[in-house]
């Protein structure tokens, strides 16, 4: 076996995702089980009181989410879009439908209700609608056939699933240098959490156009 | 006519034996309690004096109130308070030329027990505390000490021009830099966590906290808005991280090493959000989740 320059960035890749993948799972296995104090909730408690579906649709979003980030490991890997056009159809299946039923439309619901005021409200309920937009897109465009476009919505797509982990790297970066106050923080990374991730990918979608 | 006069006179007399009675009552108590006005609360600084060993290992000053609360006979009975340490006191005292001079122990069966010895003039109280134990880092304190009255009042707050932070939270980042010389040097500079002015605006003993109030807070300003309240009580804090904001304050006096059972509705309402809020900052402000 060569080891092509190709092949080890792959790797690299493939290593990083894995080490924040794991981070992900133990912030999820601290929601296991059920339960209405814990984590994230300890400073949810008004909408867990007060609004009855909110504890609901917050639990849907964190069980269904972690599953969107497995498809990065698959989808994206030349090998078994080649090899393994099989697997790759129906991990792609399950993504579309977890996202478009579980997690975007929980995001968009618990979304109305984030932390930090209205500029985190308006990040998050954009970033599940565009969440939303370019996996459907994705889907169609495979429907009919338009492979490349397909690849650069599911792109999209997936950074905005990745803003998990670059959302929650941006915050352990921001507090060790600057010690802000936690909703002033909050409202930064809304938005450095998506944005940046998706001019990523539009910038490698558009290189790879002119090649 | 003579039958008003009559009663006019009992009732005149009557009076005047009424008056006669509180009369002599009070000189009575008078007699009794010729140190009255010396009993209360004696609050100021305890400064450490000798010391031995790591100056690492003992608090330079701490606020000390010295209760005196009964002389019979020359025998004494109070209560020092410091760092959370309510201990009682007996002991003498003698009187020469206007000037009380005590001599008191703590009871002895403490490690940090030892024997005071001090003069009250006017409204000044000074003198010494000599450790029992030979080996304690510090060996003698000094303090000078002023009468003050403790009442609780929910309506104080930390003064807006203090600067709230906190030295026990050292945290050393080094920084190594390489000098023209090509020799690595490591420097370190101290950081320090501090709290905002938020903490002089939001009153934790009179007003019902809700979740919106605190989610902007960091753990330090959630840690000194719970303990205000604990201090309004006038609780004894044994955390000197905790002390060092409220000893310099003046309407601070420690006079208890329990408030629990003082504490109002309101208060207790507040101090377990505070404590939820606490726990949520120490477990995720500074890592990889929300």
């Amino acid at each position: 076996m060569i080891f092509k320059f190709q092949n080890i960035k792959t790797l690299f890749w493939q290593l990083c995702l894995a080490w924040f993948f794991i981070l992900m799972v133990t912030i999820t296995l601290k929601y296991i089980p059920f339960n209405s104090k814990t984590a994230f909730l300890q400073i949810k408690q008004t909408e867990v009181l007060g609004i009855k579906p909110y504890l609901y649709i917050f639990y849907i979003h964190v069980y269904s989410a972690i599953f969107c980030l497995v498809a990065g490991f698959t989808q994206f890997n030349s090998f078994i879009l080649k090899n393994h056009t099989r697997l790759h159809r129906y991990i792609g299946k399950f993504y579309v439908l977890i996202v478009l039923i579980l997690a975007a439309p929980s995001g968009f619901y618990i979304g109305l209700y984030a932390n930090g005021g209205l500029y985190s409200k308006i990040s998050f309920v954009f970033l599940s609608l565009l969440w939303f937009y370019f996996t459907y897109k994705g889907f169609i465009e495979i429907k009919s056939g338009r492979v490349n476009s397909h690849k650069n919505f599911m792109l999209r797509s997936f950074a905005l699933t990745f803003s998990a982990i670059t959302l929650r790297l941006w915050k352990v970066i921001l507090v060790y240098l600057f010690h802000p106050a936690p909703m002033d923080l909050y409202q930064l990374i809304a938005w450095l959490g998506w944005i940046p991730n998706l001019i990523f990918v539009e910038f490698y979608i558009l290189k790879q156009i002119k090649k | 006519m003579k039958k008003y006069l009559i009663l006019l006179l009992i009732v005149t007399f009557f009076s005047c034996k009424k008056e006669e009675k509180k009369i002599s009552q009070n000189t009575k108590e008078i007699v009794v309690d010729k140190y009255k006005n010396i009993y209360g609360n004696w609050v100021g600084n305890f400064i450490a004096d000798e010391t031995q060993g790591d100056d690492e290992d003992f608090v330079y000053s701490n606020k000390i109130n010295i209760v005196i609360k009964k002389i019979d006979n020359n025998k004494v009975e109070g209560l020092s308070i410091v760092s959370g340490n309510k201990r009682i006191l007996t002991g003498i005292i003698k009187e020469e030329n206007g000037v009380l001079d005590f001599e008191l122990t703590e009871p002895g069966n403490d490690k940090n027990d030892g024997k005071f010895y001090f003069t009250i003039s006017g409204n000044e109280l000074k003198g010494n505390w000599y450790a029992n134990d030979k080996k304690a880092p510090v060996i003698s304190r000094y303090f000078k000490l002023t009468k003050q009255k403790f009442k609780y009042d929910p309506t104080l707050m930390l003064p807006a021009d203090g600067d709230y932070v906190d030295y026990f939270s050292t945290k050393i980042d080094s920084i190594t830099a390489k000098e023209d010389s090509e020799i690595e040097e490591t420097e370190y500079s101290d950081t320090f966590r501090f709290a905002s002015d938020v903490i002089t605006k939001i009153n934790s003993s009179t007003t019902l906290l809700v979740d919106e109030d605190l989610k902007n807070l960091k753990k330090l300003e959630l840690e000194i808005l719970r303990n205000t309240i604990y201090a309004r009580h006038g609780y004894s804090f044994k955390k000197k991280s905790y002390r060092q904001f409220f000893d310099p304050i003046d309407w601070y006096i420690p006079v208890s090493d329990n408030v629990t059972n003082e504490l109002t509705n309101t208060e207790r309402l507040n101090i377990n959000l505070l404590e939820r809020f606490e726990k949520y900052a120490e477990d995720n402000y500074d890592s990889f989740g929300r």
